[in-house]
């Protein structure tokens, strides 16, 4: 069933010739020797960042070698959250060790140490998303707190608390004046960054999931990303959650219509068990996804249009794709995978780099 | 060292108490304790708790940390109340208490099977009909006529393991369904004293002729140490009835594992020979950092004030306390981003009666994949928590004519944590 897309952007500008996704192809691919966790294209397009399993965070050039790769050096834990001050010039790391991490983008040398590092939540700091003015910045901690920073001088705004369970995820919505974030239990919520105050809170309880057997919680975002003008929210993660522990459950991504708080949408893959880690909204009408299965190999990213049950394309990958992130002209799209692979695949019919 | 860390200022209401008594009235230190307490530490009688974190916990989210290495994981460790100890950062609490328990870091028990981990583990022996630690207590630890059964396991769930083995039904696990009384505790309204005692009167009759009739001792005993079994805790019906109050609730936790710990510190208070909590929930093949940040977090303070309330009220020198799981996990991470099970280098922690405090026995290698030092199996920990208690694990048990080693003629205790 097709119905329309009121939320997207306009068609895109004659400059940028539209995607053909079915011809989409590997671009380039960089190598860590350990799983990565996560990844993002930087505001220029020239790098790609790659959190990892272990306290590094890796560049590389996107058109570069796979062994000229930059070490950022200064966490002590594994990062998960990355993002980039709007000129791309500061580089911003959530890392489990509590700390935010913030450093020069095109810092040369091989091994690069932060400009600073903000203690900025007791507990895991799981999501750093900058605002788009730039002058913001949102973090999500394991003290189950959203905090907003002043950027450049970190000086703390708000300290956003009601979440009753550790948020993953959050995003500013375009307008700059709300922010929405997503917890363990589904609980969204929606926040006025002039006065702080929570607006709304509503919950997605179906992307959550209680293990009777071994009474855990099971859910959370892995992504979220609001479409460019803010009409709707997409949320990844999981659903239909059978064994917590062994990771039985289905992806999911989720849109919600932001004003009215309607789930639109929750795409699932019917023949997948496993977690949806990246999404993205592309600028041609349709949406992107990334997974990982519950057991095998086969990673997926999913390209399906608001609207529609079924992906229109599916690209295999290599091993379980842990997130996802676009380049500027959204021609390239980047995929960490936990074969410690970083692929970047390109979308058009331009003939193969790799 | 933060020894009081965390403790409200209920925590010390008993060992204080009892002090201010004793120094007033000149008396010994047991005044003050109920008579229950008083009578277990003037006759030295020895118990255990078990902790037992069902489904496998991490050595390297636990005891044995790595952080920054391959295999480590995301997260720290952090210092204890030991110098030169440290244990993952999910156990603050814990950490401050360091000095009253022990780690062994070098178990390798050679499977990876929750079953055989879990036998392993209780009995000593990874084959055979032998009885579990609990059984083993009961029957050694227990004084002649206990207020409570020698062996009680307080869990939502689990398997009904024939725990006694050739011991006898006396001295199997009496399962409890958490901190709620159990069913029918309550004798029936409409039967009188009178008529309550002549019940059992008419129940024992029946009882001795069937035994001597059908010559089924067993069965009969079964049924004769159910019977006992039921009139203990009838007895004690007000500790089960009895509600948290909101200071130990403050302390210990409202999650059902904070429950179960504050009545596993009133059995042990009030005669509970050997008394084993179940935590579920280790068993992490996807999201093993996420559970453990629940699972650990749970444990960790509530884990730590029923370990406070037995060091105030002067019974942790005469208390085995075991924090253990059936295997650990393994080093490498799936792509779920679990662990699977592992027994070849697993930790745990020990403390309490028997015990030589803040010590670490044994060591893996740098990445955790395998034991470095002083390897040791259940068998070891067996025999150890027995010597612990005083009990020579070197010694047979006596039954029906028949020796049987009571631990693993192969195994040995493990000296250098004995006190």
């Amino acid at each position: 069933m097709s119905q329309q897309i009121p939320d997207l952007p306009p068609p895109p500008p004659a400059a940028r010739r539209p995607v053909d996704v079915p011809k989409t192809h590997l671009f380039a691919e960089f190598k860590h020797e350990r799983p990565l966790t996560t990844c993002r294209i930087d505001p220029t397009g020239r790098y790609v960042f790659a959190g990892a399993e272990d306290f590094g965070v890796y560049r590389w050039e996107i058109g570069g070698t796979s062994e000229a790769k930059t070490v950022f050096a200064g966490h002590e834990s594994w990062v998960r959250s990355l993002d980039f001050s709007l000129d791309g010039q500061w580089l911003y790391t959530g890392g489990y060790d509590d700390h935010i991490g913030v450093w020069r983008t095109a810092a040369s040398g091989s091994d690069v140490a932060p400009e600073r590092m903000v203690k900025a939540h007791k507990g895991w700091v799981r999501w750093v998303r900058v605002s788009p003015g730039g002058d913001l910045l949102a973090s999500c901690g394991n003290d189950n707190l959203i905090r907003i920073w002043r950027l450049p001088d970190f000086q703390l705004v708000h300290e956003l608390a009601g979440h009753e369970r550790y948020p993953y995820a959050a995003d500013f919505h375009p307008d700059g004046r709300r922010l929405a974030s997503f917890d363990l239990m589904g609980v969204i919520k929606e926040w006025d960054l002039n006065s702080g105050a929570e607006l709304r809170s509503f919950r997605a309880e179906f992307m959550w999931g209680f293990d009777q057997k071994f009474r855990a919680d099971m859910g959370g975002a892995r992504d979220m990303v609001f479409s460019p003008n803010g009409a709707t929210l997409a949320v990844a993660g999981l659903t239909e959650v059978t064994n917590a522990f062994a990771g039985v459950h289905k992806p999911m991504i989720l849109l919600v219509d932001w004003e009215t708080g309607e789930f639109r949408q929750q795409f699932k893959d019917e023949k997948y068990n496993g977690m949806a880690w990246g999404v993205r909204f592309h600028p041609d009408g349709f949406v992107m996804g990334v997974g990982a299965p519950q057991g095998g190999n086969q990673g997926k990213v999913w390209f399906f249009r608001p609207g529609e049950e079924a992906a229109f394309h599916t690209l295999q990958l290599s091993h379980c794709g842990r997130g996802l992130d676009l380049n500027p002209d959204a021609r390239l799209f980047a995929v960490p995978q936990f074969d410690g692979l970083l692929r970047v695949y390109r979308m058009t019919d331009e003939p193969a780099r790799v | 060292m933060r020894r009081d860390i965390g403790c409200a200022k209920v925590d010390h209401w008993l060992s204080r108490r009892s002090l201010l008594a004793g120094a007033a009235a000149g008396t010994s230190l047991t005044a003050g304790l109920t008579p229950v307490q008083a009578e277990q530490l003037r006759s030295g009688q020895k118990r255990v708790l078990q902790v037992y974190l069902q489904g496998g916990v991490s050595q390297f989210e636990s005891w044995d940390p790595k952080p920054g290495t391959k295999f480590g994981g995301p997260f720290r460790s952090i210092e204890t109340s030991v110098p030169g100890v440290r244990i993952c950062e999910l156990l603050p609490h814990t950490a401050q208490r360091m000095h009253l328990l022990s780690i062994v870091r070098s178990i390798n028990l050679k499977t990876n099977d929750h079953g055989v981990g879990r036998v392993f583990m209780e009995k000593g022996r990874k084959n055979g009909a032998f009885p579990y630690i609990g059984s083993v207590a009961a029957k050694y630890l227990a004084p002649a006529n206990p207020p409570l059964p020698g062996y009680l396991h307080i869990t939502t769930r689990g398997l009904n393991d024939n725990t006694a083995a050739f011991l006898g039904a006396k001295y199997a696990q009496l399962k409890l369904p958490g901190a709620d009384a159990p069913e029918n505790l309550e004798r029936p309204k409409q039967l009188t004293d009178e008529g309550a005692v002549r019940r059992e009167e008419l129940r024992q009759r029946l009882s001795q002729r069937f035994a001597g009739g059908r010559g089924q001792p067993a069965e009969t005993e079964a049924y004769e140490s159910s019977y006992e079994m039921a009139e203990r805790l009838l007895a004690q019906k007000a500790m089960f009835k009895a509600e948290p109050s909101p200071a130990e609730l403050e302390r210990y936790g409202s999650h059902p594992f904070a429950r179960n710990c504050i009545l596993a510190r009133n059995l042990l208070m009030n005669g509970g020979t050997c008394v084993k909590v179940t935590h579920h929930g280790y068993d992490t093949h996807a999201e093993n950092f996420n559970f453990h940040l629940e699972q650990l977090g749970e444990f960790d303070k509530t884990f730590c004030m029923l370990l406070d309330d037995l060091h105030h009220a002067g019974m942790l020198d005469s208390t085995l306390v075991m924090i253990y799981s059936e295997f650990g996990r393994t080093p490498k991470i799936n792509q779920r981003y679990g662990r699977d099970h592992w027994g070849a280098s697993v930790s745990v922690a020990v403390g309490g009666a028997g015990i030589q405090p803040g010590v670490v026995v044994g060591a893996t290698n740098d990445e955790g994949t395998e034991v470095a030092d002083r390897e040791v199996d259940a068998g070891h920990l067996f025999h150890t928590y027995f010597q612990a208690v005083g009990i020579d694990s070197s010694a047979d048990h006596e039954i029906a004519g028949k020796s049987i080693p009571i631990g693993d003629p192969v195994a040995a205790p493990i000296e250098e944590i004995l006190a």
